[in-house]
């Protein structure tokens, strides 16, 4: 089966190199790989896994429920759900999720 | 009922006083007031422990807190039960068996049931001994979504030693949400509420002498999950509705929409005291302390505190106080909440239920707190989960709401982790101290820092029992 090489790269400037078949999850094949991302639910509901496509196409297997219109054309993806459809350069890392939304007081 | 209410019958050749320990005649005390006077202080504490949403590659885990003051390891965490799996985000937890059960004579207070909340994967812990509980089972996931449920937030026991958990969404993380039932076994039974009887959920308190049970709205898990997004406010996706149902029929007898003064209602507390009908919901965006009773009839709700919203240079909108969590002293005669956004723990006397009145607070933490820092500990979220001591002597709290949510608000809480705080209580003065001896810094955990969530005594505490 074809298998795309997923760049993962974190806000320290660090990155991991992982390989991912298009009937594999993002956080399945980091996880086969050794290379721990945060994550929740799994179902694509709670965005804990969210990461930042910055290079590439991946389809979600389930519909991506916790991201809104704004953050999918930002390019926000749900590594929970993502399959890959090419090789991805992808911003990783709990601070991703923590930018969906703003302190609406601020 | 007449059982129910005289449990201590079964008991003639026992030291009443021994009513709580674990023994043939069941878990919990006979009345509030029993528990008050039967119950040593907690030396012994259980606290959520969650790594959700930080880059820490480590479970989730019960702390187990020590909270004796003549004990060597006071204030530290002095065990930890790690989860199986990553990404649960503990949050609430309960008992397998409370007062309610109290006449079930060989159940024991001694299983904690603790959901995850992302994760809707449930873990069944043994506390027998006290301070190493082991994990004895686990439910996963794919078992809960097989009734069309997800998110466990409240974990109730129920009588007879069944397990009532509210849940806040279908298996998609959409609405509604509803009721997953347990039986004694720790097996799910199934669906407990007959589907559309709601459609938000977040936490609910029985009262089976007044045959009632009252459930409060948060939003659909897809909606708070991943943050407080004021856009879904503007949309209504959160809630602001009470439902009051016939706790014996699992129905909704009535809804009573608070409109804009309510808006997500919270914690529900009814009085202790089985009789009463009268009890308090935070709404917590709206920063109410909510008043229910019941007259002729039919359930009343009024605004009862209001906390202001406080302006913060240079921001764009004054900012609510937040009242996340509150909890009523086992003599029904405080209720304590905290404001998390502001930084305030507070109790106000509520000996006249309908008009409560300032007590005392601590001003800590937060966004105005004047307390910043605990024997040297920069403190960051503002008090959140609290927990009184049976006794109304101590209150404790930890300052993590929820992972995302701080990642929003308190992205301090992530980077240095939670606290765990506490305040010497006088119920017989009505005030309340810092303690300053008193830190339990989650900062400083194996594997990084860590949320701190509920906490629950192992005798049972101020949101556990329910007396039929």
């Amino acid at each position: 089966m074809t298998s795309y090489t997923l760049t993962l790269e974190r806000a320290d400037g660090s990155s991991d190199r992982v390989t991912a078949t298009p009937d594999e999850t993002v956080l399945d094949a980091a996880e086969a790989t050794g290379v721990g991302l945060p994550f929740g639910c799994l179902t694509g509901a709670c965005g804990t896994c969210t990461g930042r496509l910055l290079e590439g196409d991946i389809e979600h297997r389930r519909p991506a429920r916790a991201l809104k219109e704004r953050h999918r054309e930002a390019g926000y993806v749900l590594l929970c759900v993502a399959e890959p459809r090419s090789d991805c350069r992808i911003r990783v890392g709990a601070d991703v999720q923590a930018e969906l939304v703003p302190n609406p007081w601020r | 009922m007449s059982d129910a209410e005289q449990p201590s019958d079964q008991e003639t050749d026992v030291d009443p006083h021994a009513h709580h320990d674990h023994g043939p005649e069941g878990p919990g005390y006979a009345t509030p007031q029993a528990a008050i006077e039967q119950s040593e202080p907690e030396e012994t504490a259980y606290v959520m422990g969650l790594y959700v949403g930080t880059d820490v590659d480590a479970p989730d885990f019960l702390a187990v807190v020590d909270v004796d003051p003549d004990s060597e390891t006071y204030t530290e965490v002095v065990d930890r039960v790690e989860m199986p799996n990553r990404g649960d985000e503990l949050h609430h937890f309960g008992w397998n068996a409370c007062s309610s059960s109290c006449h079930v004579g060989g159940l024991e207070r001694r299983h904690l049931i603790v959901p995850g909340q992302r994760s809707s994967r449930f873990h069944v812990i043994d506390t027998e001994d006290r301070r190493n509980p082991e994990m004895t089972k686990v439910i996963e996931p794919e078992e809960v979504y097989e009734h069309d449920l997800s998110a466990p937030h409240t974990v109730h026991c129920i009588p007879d030693g069944e397990i009532l958990v509210s849940m806040l969404g279908d298996a998609d993380g959409d609405l509604p949400g509803g009721f997953l039932e347990m039986n004694d076994q720790f097996e799910v039974v199934g669906r407990w509420d007959p589907p559309g009887e709601i459609e938000m959920n977040y936490d609910f308190w029985y009262q089976p002498r007044q045959n009632v049970m009252l459930s409060t709205e948060w939003a659909a898990p897809k909606t708070y999950y991943p943050g407080f997004d004021i856009e879904d406010v503007e949309a209504g996706r959160y809630g602001q509705r009470l439902h009051f149902w016939d706790w014996e029929a699992g129905t909704v007898e009535q809804t009573i929409d608070l409109g804009e003064e309510g808006l997500i209602p919270l914690e529900a507390r009814f009085l202790h005291t089985p009789e009463s009908t009268h009890g308090y919901v935070g709404a917590a965006l709206s920063s109410n302390i909510i008043h229910f009773h019941d007259e002729d009839g039919e359930y009343h709700a009024e605004k009862a505190i209001d906390f202001e919203s406080r302006e913060m240079d240079g921001w764009d909108m004054p900012v609510p106080a937040l009242p996340t969590d509150i909890l009523i002293s086992m003599d029904d005669r405080y209720l304590f909440g905290s404001n998390w956004l502001h930084g305030e723990v507070w109790m106000y006397d509520i000996s006249d239920p309908s008009n409560p009145r300032k007590a005392d607070s601590i001003s800590i933490g937060g966004y105005f707190g004047d307390i910043r820092e605990v024997q040297g500990r920069e403190l960051d979220a503002g008090p959140q989960m609290i927990q009184l001591s049976l006794d109304g002597e101590r209150l404790y709290w930890t300052s993590s709401l929820f992972s995302s949510w701080d990642n929003q608000f308190f992205p301090g809480e992530a980077e240095n982790g939670s606290v765990m705080l506490k305040a010497d209580v006088n119920p017989r003065r009505g005030t309340m101290e810092l303690d300053e001896e008193f830190l339990v810094d989650f900062g400083e955990m194996p594997h990084g820092p860590a949320r701190a969530h509920e906490i629950r005594w192992p005798d049972g505490d101020c949101t556990s029992d329910v007396w039929q």
